[in-house]
């Protein structure tokens, strides 16, 4: 079971899906939801500088086009990955399956890319029997669909 | 993993056998089961837990397909809104080039009218002076009184003369009068 997640979607109802999907697949124990990444970059500066490290996730899923931020998605993995030290496991969740961003996302460092869909559950199932991979750096970037 | 104590135990299993309220969330992942009557309590709150969270996502994605519904027809609507109005645009367009060739047409006919107006009346005018001229000539070739017809046939040319001028500076400001609107 992975520790914690940060889910950074603008979409509050998927917030609600994700939780719950999260919670009968038994993913995780702790969920914290955000809806911009700009909010998600001022807390990794601030583990990243003052700490706690405890308090940082252990994996992060961003959606690609977030609605009232300064930057996407893949920004934002990217400054997770080469700003504030990494050390997470971190990729998009998003309903595009634009291979530009997909490659985009890749170069920055996203291990993982699920594709949003009515039916979440199967592909966060694959996900979490992929997950020791991803915590260990050893899986390849994987396009969940 | 958490554990309780017996009379914890105790309370949370009479309080879900009186009132049917039962602990719920992540927090029953993390508690360590007792004796089996609170390793059932455990089961069964998570069995509620999980039937809850199971209606809850059924309902949200139902709502956030409504959303989405919602959110496409509205995108048509406003499609359908801006080819309405495209429309609108060049039927008003269509409707002043109408009424433009209307008008062309009326003032044609009104052209075509001043100009018959002006032939006939140039024909008359021609007949009567050409026919008169004969007359004079006529006259003064056989020698016979020419002093009625004379007079006649001067007027006639003043008269013919006039009009004509007359005629043709009318012409000439209708044309440019036209010419300008157009």
């Amino acid at each position: 079971m992975i520790d914690s997640i940060l889910l950074v979607d603008d979409e509050d109802l998927f917030h609600l899906v994700f939780e719950d999907s999260c919670s009968l697949l038994d993913i995780t124990l702790s969920l914290q939801s955000l809806t911009s990444s700009d909010e998600a970059d001022r807390l990794f500066k601030k583990w990243f500088n003052e700490g706690p490290e405890e308090e940082k996730p252990e994996c992060v899923f961003v959606d690609l086009n977030i609605i009232g931020s300064s930057f996407d998605g893949i920004e934002l993995i990217r400054k997770i990955n080469t700003e504030y030290g990494n050390g997470v496991v971190i990729g998009i969740i998003s309903s595009s399956d634009d291979k530009q961003e997909i490659e985009k996302a890749k170069k920055v460092g996203a291990q993982f890319w699920i594709i949003k869909s009515d039916e979440i559950e199967p592909r966060l199932e694959a996900f979490r029997k992929d997950y020791e991979g991803f915590k260990n750096k050893t899986a390849a970037f994987k396009l969940y669909k | 993993m958490i554990s309780f104590s017996k009379d914890t135990c105790n309370d949370l299993i009479a309080l879900y056998k009186t009132k049917k309220i039962s602990l719920e969330g992540n927090i029953l992942k993390v508690i360590k089961g007792g004796d089996s009557e609170f390793t059932k309590y455990i089961e069964e709150a998570k069995q509620r837990d999980n039937e809850t969270r199971r209606k809850r996502l059924d309902i949200t994605k139902q709502v956030q397909q409504q959303n989405k519904e919602l959110i496409d027809s509205q995108a048509e609507r406003e499609k359908l809104m801006t080819e309405l109005q495209a429309a609108l645009l060049e039927s008003e367009k269509l409707r002043d080039a109408a009424v433009e060739d209307l008008e062309t047409l009326q003032k044609r006919t009104q052209f075509e009218l001043v100009g018959l107006i002006v032939k006939v009346a140039l024909g008359i005018i021609g007949t009567v002076a050409f026919l008169t001229s004969i007359l004079y000539f006529y006259v003064i070739s056989k020698g016979l009184d020419a002093k009625i017809i004379e007079s006649t046939w001067s007027n006639l040319f003043g008269i013919l003369l006039t009009n004509s001028f007359s005629i043709i500076g009318t012409i000439m400001g209708v044309k440019y009068a036209s010419g300008e609107k157009r």
